[in-house]
């Protein structure tokens, strides 16, 4: 045991260090009234739940709750994850040169930083942007519709992943069940419906479990391509929990509301551990 | 397995002990301030200070740590950084409605008996000025840098081709708006009227846009200063909703996407008021600074193109304008260890070359006397004189520690009422309900009228 702990060690302290510290302290102030500054950040209180009761009278908190679920379901589940089985699909026995273009260009979405990635749809967005330009329209997308830029732009980053996990899923497919169905006269929908899927569901799951869990916390591409707004229009929670943490100075607030997502994406997971299990 | 965690613990700290300041001798001075491309003014006036303070203070080294961004980003940065004594600066860059927050967290250090022993804060500021930073102990926190007022700008070719007669005056907001629907009506192409009012401009918004309102309403005020309470439900407070409302609904101010942009200020600036494109701003007396030859982006005609004049109150009631006035001083942490240097540091910066610097460069108006007496300080700026005047009708911001929250509640309030998402009168009620929570407890609001 004690020959494992030696080239552990370091790695442990640090991750108690930087990792559980934090949460725990930031699980502890959920519970406070602590702010950044003024009298309560040198003497904050133990407030119990009152951060919590106020989060769900909280009509902002709601709203964005609410987004959230737009965004991890436009975006995650019916976006990337269809999107992503699609391109692996047709991908399948397609040539070298076509495969390697295919993945360079959107695993080269991927690839870009977050910020990046929003600043390009910034500018394809907006209003003296690629799209209108090409579209010769004065339409303000990003005031119009910002959630659906949101949407759009996560899938467009985000596809490469579900590419990735279902490629690797496919190939695992053995041919000659396929062709069997096909020899037993199945069309190409059924032997996708009733061959293909069910040998891959499991990783299936396993990508929408990942997927929901990024897509939850996403900050940077909302943050920097609306900044939550107009409004509260795209202001998912991640966001609402920024600015009450960081621009209002309410970190214990803050902190509550990121706990609340942390429970969330907790239950997400085992919902999705559970289906792998029932599974097998 | 104790050992073992311990040699890593030890190791840990063995590997974070390294950084000490003393083992050159040298003190060392960190000093915090905003910096963005379109406004490098501060951060000239500080390397000035710094050369010259390094010349007469050796051994002690300046630090200067710039944060890029507004000044949003630059409260929260500021407000991270004083978390812990080890990451706060030694000297700060202040606005002045955060010093009372930051009093009341004993992170800033009263300067009273450094003051008492400088010259210049007898001889050269007003005590009006002197108040800009005290705190609610009647300590002086902070040694002002600018000071400002605030009212409206406009072009005059634009008024002058909606039939506006120049220079204008208007006399009651309905003159504004008269004059805006003019422009909506006679100049396509022009925006007619602009001002701040959604939460990404921050507290730009609530004082540019909605105090400048308010506080011109009969009796209009955020706080009762007798009762020692927030006030809720004034007629003035929906009224000057309704104003922002009248703007957007009738489609006198910039478009929606514009008005969030984070970018407003220097659209109005650079772009829209140059090209001829917008009739009248509500914005500050620093405005006319961006277009100076020595600016990123001079316009050499604006000073036949642009008028300037005072903000009305709501039907004309005495004393017939309204501004606001607010400021940014040098501020002392309370974390410092030198803090004799640290002042005679704030005393450079502020000093009659650096304050000249600065408010030529950002066009704020400055609080030292001898510096407004200087004829460069006035040379090219017209304005000067205009807002320096203002000060005889101006307000300043209940500078209490619950200000910037107060605050958050009223760019709330506005930005609803800026996209249409609730009506004047429902955001008024929003901003009651939400009030109590924001300054502590329902005994400290009370409802008027």
């Amino acid at each position: 045991m004690r020959r494992w702990l030696l080239p552990l060690g370091p790695a442990l302290v640090l991750l108690g260090l930087f990792m559980v510290g934090p949460i725990l302290w930031s699980v502890y102030i959920a519970f406070t009234n602590e702010t950044l500054t003024g009298s309560a950040s040198v003497d904050s209180q133990f407030i119990g739940t009152a951060n919590f009761v106020r989060m769900f009278g909280d009509e902002n908190f709601l709203n964005s709750f609410l987004l959230t679920f737009v965004f991890v379901i436009g975006s995650a589940v019916i976006g990337q994850n269809t999107l992503g089985l699609i391109i692996a699909l047709l991908q399948r026995g397609r040539s070298r040169t076509t495969r390697g273009v295919v993945n360079g260009v959107v695993i080269g979405a991927w690839v870009m930083p977050e910020v990046v990635a929003a600043l390009c749809w910034f500018s394809f967005l907006s209003e003296d942007g690629t799209l209108n330009t090409v579209l010769g329209l004065e339409q303000e997308w990003l005031y119009t519709a910002p959630m659906l830029a949101v949407v759009l732009a996560n899938v467009w980053r985000g596809t490469a992943f579900s590419m990735l996990v279902y490629s690797a899923a496919l190939s695992e497919v053995p041919r000659d069940l396929t062709e069997a169905a096909a020899v037993d006269g199945a069309g190409a929908r059924q032997r996708l419906v009733h061959v293909t899927l069910p040998l891959i569901r499991r990783s299936i799951l396993a990508n929408l479990m990942l997927i929901t869990l990024q897509t939850l916390a996403s900050f940077g591409l909302i943050y920097t391509l609306t900044g939550g707004g107009p409004g509260n229009a795209s202001q998912t929670t991640p966001l609402y929990m920024y600015e009450q943490a960081f621009k209002y100075f309410e970190i214990g607030y803050g902190s509550a509301i990121a706990l609340v997502l942390l429970v969330i994406g907790a239950l997400f997971s085992l919902v999705y551990l559970r289906l792998i299990r029932v599974e097998e | 397995m104790k050992r073992v965690l311990i040699a890593s613990l030890l190791l840990l700290t063995a590997c974070s002990s390294t950084e000490q300041p003393s083992t050159t001798g040298v003190k060392e001075l960190e000093v915090l301030y905003k910096v963005e491309p379109t406004w490098p003014h501060l951060e000239k006036m500080l390397q000035n200070a710094k050369k010259q303070y390094e010349a007469a203070h050796p051994g002690v080294t300046i630090k200067l740590t710039p944060v890029q961004g507004n000044n949003e980003v630059y409260y929260t940065k500021l407000a991270l950084l004083n978390r812990s004594a080890d990451s706060a600066p030694d000297l700060y860059y202040h606005d002045t409605f955060q010093v009372n927050a930051d009093v009341a967290a004993g992170k800033l250090s009263p300067l009273d008996d450094y003051l008492a022993k400088w010259p210049d804060w007898q001889a050269q500021y007003a005590d009006s000025v002197k108040q800009a930073a005290k705190g609610g102990d009647d300590k002086i926190y902070g040694v002002p840098i600018s000071t400002d007022t605030r009212g409206l700008w406009y072009h005059k070719d634009v008024l002058a081709k909606a039939g506006i007669q120049v220079p204008w005056e208007p006399k009651t907001w309905n003159d504004v708006l008269t004059a805006a629907r003019a422009i909506k009506q006679k100049v396509p192409g022009a925006i007619p009227f602009t001002m701040y009012s959604t939460k990404i401009h921050g507290e730009a918004s609530t004082m540019q846009g909605f105090e400048m309102l308010l506080y011109g309403t009969p009796g209009g005020t955020l706080y009762d200063e007798t009762r020692k309470k927030w006030l809720t439900g004034s007629k003035g407070f929906t009224d000057s909703l309704t104003f922002v409302n009248t703007v957007y609904r009738e489609e006198l101010g910039p478009k929606l996407a514009d008005a969030h942009n984070a970018k407003l200020g220097d659209k109005v600036t650079l772009e829209w008021f140059p090209k001829g494109e917008l009739g009248i701003a509500l914005d500050g007396a620093w405005m006319s600074a961006a277009w100076r030859p020595t600016a990123p982006k001079p316009w050499p005609e604006w000073q036949d193109k642009i008028g300037w004049t005072r903000m009305p109150t709501q039907n004309g009631e005495a004393p017939g304008a309204v501004s606001m006035s607010g400021g940014w001083v040098m501020a002392m942490s309370s974390y410092t260890t030198f803090k004799q240097e640290a002042f005679d540091f704030i005393t450079t910066a502020t000093n009659k070359d650096n304050t000249l610097l600065y408010s030529v460069g950002t066009g704020d108006l400055t609080p030292r006397k001898d510096v407004a007496e200087d004829p460069s300080y006035t040379k090219d700026n017209p304005t000067i004189k205009f807002w320096t005047d203002l000060a005889s009708v101006t307000h300043y911001r209940p500078a209490f520690e619950e200000y910037p929250k107060v605050s958050n509640q009223i760019q709330e309030a506005m930005e609803a009422v800026t996209t249409g998402a609730q009506s004047p009168e429902e955001a008024a009620r929003t901003y009651a309900e939400r009030l109590p929570s924001a300054v502590g407890g329902p005994d400290k609001v009370a409802a008027t009228g």
